[in-house]
C-alpha cells in the first residue's frame, strides 16, 4: 500500500466524521434576545432565555465605534460595526449564567441567564 | 520508534523538579487569593495545562495560527536533542467542533550514542490534522468539560532517530478539565491512546502504541497569567492492541500560560522523567521509548 493510499484511508473517515458534526443542531424555533450597546455598556446588563432552546442574540450597537461581542462560555464572537446590528446564533443552552463582553472594551460586561 | 535497549550509566531521578512545581503552585495559590477574580473574564482552558490539553475548542468562527515546538532531550549515553514543531492553523466552525491542520518541522542533534546514528539535521517532517468534539460542556452549574480528539499524523522523519521513514500515527485523546474555583483554579486530565505504524528501509514495518494519561493543576495568578504543574504516566507497547508491553515512565514538571493580548498568548511546559522501567533492563528510567526531559513552547495568534 502506498503512503498516499494509507494517508487517505486515515484522513477521509476522520474528515467525514468531522463534517457530520458540523450540521446545525438548532432545528427548533429560537428564542430572541435583544441587547443594546451604548456609551460603552450593554443594556440591559443581564438578559434571560429559556432552557434547551436555541437563542438568537440581536446586538444593536448605538456607539460610534465597532464592538466585538464575545463569550467564552457561549463560544461565540461577532464584530458589530458602529451604529449597526449584529446577530449571534447560539445553540440550545443548559441552565446557567453565561457571561459576555466587548472584546474591545474591558469594562463592557453582561450576562445571559438561562432558566 | 523506540531505540534498542542497552546498559548505560545510572541517572538521578528528578524529584526536585516536582517539588519546585508544587512550591510554585502553592505559592501561586496564595498570591491569587489576594486578588478578586470575580471581575476576570472566563478563560479558554485548552492550553493552560502544558502538555496536558484542556477541553476548550475556541469560539465559533475563530481562527488561530500557532507555532508549537516540543523538544526531547537526553537518552542513556552520548548527547541527544530532538525537536518537532507544528506550524498549525486551527478554526472553530461550530460551537462543538474544532479542526486543526498543519505541517511538521523536525530537528535532530545526536552524537556518541550506542544505538542511534549521529546526525545533525533539520527537515520538513510531515503533516497532521486534528478533529476535536466537545462532548460535555461547562456551565455555571457544571464545572466539568470534556472534549474528544483524534489526530492523524504522517511523518517522513522518525521522531526519535531522525532517520527517513514512513510513519502513520493516530492519536486519540480525551481532554477533560474542571474549574475548581471560579476563574482561579483548574484541574486538567488527559487519557491518551496513540497507535502508530512505521516503515523503515532497514527494519521493515514496526507497529507500536503508547497508552497513558495525565493530571494537571493550573492556578490563575492574574487575568493573563497562569502557572501550574502536571504529571504524565505513559506505557509503551510493541503492538497497537496493547498486548506487548515494553516499558513505562512517569514524568512531571511545571507549566506556564501567558496571554499577551486578547488575541495572542504563549504556553510553556517542562517535564522530567521521574521514574521509568524498560522490560528486560534493570537500569532506572525508561530511555528507550521516552527521554530524560521534554519541553514545550507554543505561541498563538487568534484572528
Amino acid at each position: 500500500m502506498s503512503a498516499a493510499t494509507m494517508t487517505m484511508r486515515i484522513l477521509i473517515p476522520a474528515a467525514v466524521g468531522a463534517i457530520a458534526l458540523l450540521q446545525p443542531a438548532w432545528a427548533e424555533p429560537a428564542a430572541d434576545v435583544r441587547v443594546t450597546y451604548s456609551h460603552g455598556q450593554f443594556q440591559p446588563g443581564v438578559v434571560s432565555a429559556p432552557v434547551d432552546k436555541p437563542v438568537v442574540i440581536h446586538v444593536k450597537n448605538l456607539d460610534a465605534k465597532a464592538l466585538e461581542f464575545e463569550s467564552t462560555s457561549l463560544r461565540v464572537e461577532k464584530v458589530v460595526a458602529a451604529q449597526s446590528e449584529g446577530i449571534v446564533n447560539v445553540r440550545a443552552l443548559k441552565p446557567g449564567r453565561y457571561e459576555f463582553y466587548d472584546d474591545f472594551n474591558d469594562k463592557a460586561r453582561g450576562a445571559l441567564v438561562v432558566e | 520508534m523506540r531505540t534498542t535497549r542497552h546498559p548505560a550509566r545510572r541517572s538521578i531521578p528528578h524529584a526536585a523538579l516536582a517539588l519546585c512545581a508544587l512550591a510554585a503552585l502553592l505559592g501561586g495559590t496564595a498570591a491569587a487569593r489576594a486578588q478578586d477574580a470575580s471581575s476576570w473574564r472566563e478563560i479558554e482552558t485548552k492550553y493552560i495545562f502544558g502538555f496536558t490539553t484542556g477541553s476548550g475548542i475556541g469560539l465559533e468562527g475563530e481562527k488561530e495560527f500557532t507555532v508549537d515546538s516540543v523538544g526531547r532531550f537526553g537518552k542513556r549515553d552520548g548527547h541527544y536533542a530532538a525537536t518537532e514543531t507544528k506550524y498549525e492553523f486551527e478554526f472553530t466552525p461550530s460551537q462543538f467542533v474544532q479542526i486543526e491542520f498543519g505541517a511538521l518541522g523536525s530537528s535532530h542533534n545526536i552524537g556518541g550514542m550506542t544505538d542511534l546514528d549521529g546526525r545533525n539535521q533539520a527537515a520538513f517532517g510531515g503533516g497532521f490534522a486534528e478533529f476535536r468534539y466537545l462532548a460535555v460542556e461547562r456551565t455555571s452549574n457544571n464545572p466539568l468539560s470534556v472534549t474528544l480528539a483524534v489526530e492523524p499524523t504522517v511523518r517522513l522523519i522518525d521522531e526519535t532517530s531522525g532517520a527517513r521513514v514512513q510513519n502513520y500515527e493516530f492519536e486519540t485523546t480525551v481532554n477533560a478539565d474542571l474549574e475548581l474555583l471560579k476563574n482561579r483554579l483548574y484541574a486538567g486530565f488527559n487519557l491518551l491512546y496513540e497507535p502508530e505504524v512505521t516503515r523503515t528501509a532497514i527494519d521493515g514495518t514496526l507497529r507500536e502504541a503508547t497508552f497513558g494519561g495525565s493530571a494537571a493543576l493550573s492556578v490563575r495568578l492574574a487575568p493573563n497569567l497562569l502557572i501550574g504543574g502536571e504529571v504524565w504516566y505513559l506505557r509503551h507497547y510493541d503492538s497497537p492492541t496493547l498486548s506487548a508491553f515494553t516499558g513505562d515512565a512517569l514524568m512531571a514538571g511545571p507549566t506556564l500560560y501567558v496571554k499577551f493580548t486578547s488575541k495572542m498568548f504563549m504556553t510553556a511546559a517542562w517535564n522530567a522523567q521521574l521514574w521509568g522501567r524498560e522490560v528486560g533492563n534493570p537500569l532506572p528510567l525508561n530511555l528507550a521509548e521516552f527521554q530524560r526531559h521534554r519541553a514545550r513552547l507554543k505561541f498563538a495568534y487568534e484572528f
